[in-house]
C-alpha cells in the first residue's frame, strides 16, 4: 500500500522541474567525501534530485509505519524504528540509534547481570 | 551568493582555514541567515572549530518542507525528526558519492557522472529511483536545449526584421537560422552593406 503512494509521489516530483535544495551545499557535502575530485553537472543535479526523493520516501515511509495514527505527528522514534525495519535505510542506523529511557536501560543491564550469575 | 563562496572556501579548510583570520569567519557568520549557515546555528565564534565535514548539512527549511509535502496534510512533524532527517540526508549524499567515487576510480576515471550516480543508487538499494531520475534528467536536459534554440532564434529574428525593411524575401530569416546560416548572412549583408551602417557590426561577429 505504503508503495504504491511512494510512487505516485515520486511521479509528482518527476513532473515538477524545480529543485527545492541548494545545489551548491549539495556539491560542498559530496565534496567532502574523500577522493572525490570533478563531479559533472548531471551527477549534481541527479543527486539533489534523489535527496528530494529520499527525503520524500523517508518521511513518508516513517510517518506511515510509526505512531502517527495515534498521534498524527513524525517523531524521532518513528524514523528510528524505520531505519531498523526496512533494509534501504540500514546505512542509517549508527546516526539514528533508538532513544530508550535511562531507567529501561539499567533495567536491561540488571536483567542481563542475572542471566549471567544464572550461568 | 557571498555566502556560497565562502562556504567554498570552508570546505578547503586545512591550511587556509588556519590561515585566515578567525574575524574573517565571524564576520561570515553574523552574515549569514538561519538557512544558509553551514550548521544552522547561531554561533560566530565557535565557526572554525565546530566545522568538521560530518556537520555539513542542508538547510532545514529546505528539508522540512520537503517532508511536509511527502506526508498527509494534517501531518505535523517533531523538531528533532526535522534535525535527524537532516543529517541522514547528508549521510545519504555520502553514501552515494562514496559509491559513485569508488567506481569512478576503480576505472581509471577523474570525473564522476550522471551514469555513476544512477549505478550506486542501484546498487545501494535506491533502484526505485533509478527510472524516475532518468526522467527527470532527460526533461531537464530538453529545457537547457529549448532556451539554447530561443536565444539563437531571437538573436536571428532581429536580423531578419532589419533586412526586411530592403524588402528581401521572407524565407531569408529561415534560411539564417539554418547550419549555413551565417554564411548567408555574409551574403545578404553585402547588399544591404551601403545602406544599413548597422549590418558593418554584424559581419565581424
Amino acid at each position: 500500500m505504503s508503495e504504491t503512494n511512494m510512487e505516485e509521489k515520486v511521479d509528482q516530483t518527476t513532473n515538477s522541474r524545480t529543485i527545492s535544495l541548494p545545489i551548491s551545499r549539495v556539491r560542498l557535502i559530496m565534496k567532502s567525501s574523500p577522493d572525490v575530485s570533478c563531479i559533472n553537472q548531471d551527477a549534481l543535479f541527479l543527486t539533489t534530485k534523489a535527496t528530494e526523493l529520499f527525503v520524500q520516501h523517508l518521511a513518508l515511509s516513517s510517518y506511515e509505519n510509526g505512531s502517527s495514527k495515534d498521534t498524527n505527528s513524525l517523531s524521532y522514534s518513528d524514523l528510528a524504528d524505520t531505519v531498523e525495519e526496512t533494509e534501504t535505510f540500514q546505512f542509517l542506523t549508527d546516526i539514528l540509534p533508538k532513544k530508550i529511557l535511562a531507567r529501561d536501560y539499567l533495567k536491561t543491564l540488571e536483567e542481563m547481570e542475572k542471566e549471567d550469575d544464572n550461568l | 551568493m557571498d555566502g556560497d563562496s565562502s562556504t567554498t572556501d570552508a570546505s578547503q579548510l586545512g591550511m587556509t582555514g588556519e590561515y585566515m583570520a578567525s574575524s574573517h569567519f565571524v564576520l561570515h557568520a553574523q552574515d549569514d541567515e538561519g538557512d544558509d549557515g553551514l550548521n544552522d546555528h547561531e554561533d560566530g565564534n565557535e565557526c572554525k572549530d565546530n566545522l568538521r565535514e560530518q556537520d555539513i548539512y542542508l538547510p532545514i527549511a529546505n528539508v522540512a518542507r520537503i517532508m511536509k509535502n511527502a506526508i498527509p496534510q494534517t501531518g505535523k512533524i517533531a523538531k528533532d525528526a526535522k534535525e535527524c532527517v537532516q543529517e541522514c540526508v547528508s549521510e545519504f549524499i555520502s553514501f552515494i558519492t562514496s559509491e559513485a567515487s569508488e567506481r569512478c576510480h576503480q576505472e581509471k576515471r577523474k570525473t564522476i557522472n550522471g551514469e555513476d550516480i544512477l549505478f550506486a543508487m542501484s546498487t545501494l538499494g535506491f533502484d526505485m529511483y533509478v527510472e524516475p531520475l532518468k526522467l527527470y534528467l532527460q526533461k531537464f536536459r530538453e529545457a537547457m536545449k529549448g532556451e539554447k534554440g530561443i536565444s539563437t532564434v531571437t538573436v536571428t529574428e532581429g536580423m531578419g526584421d532589419e533586412l526586411t525593411d530592403e524588402s528581401f524575401a521572407n524565407p531569408l530569416p529561415a534560411g539564417i537560422i539554418t547550419a549555413d546560416g551565417q554564411q548567408q548572412n555574409v551574403m545578404v549583408y553585402t547588399t544591404a552593406y551601403q545602406q544599413i551602417p548597422g549590418v558593418q557590426q554584424l559581419q565581424f561577429s
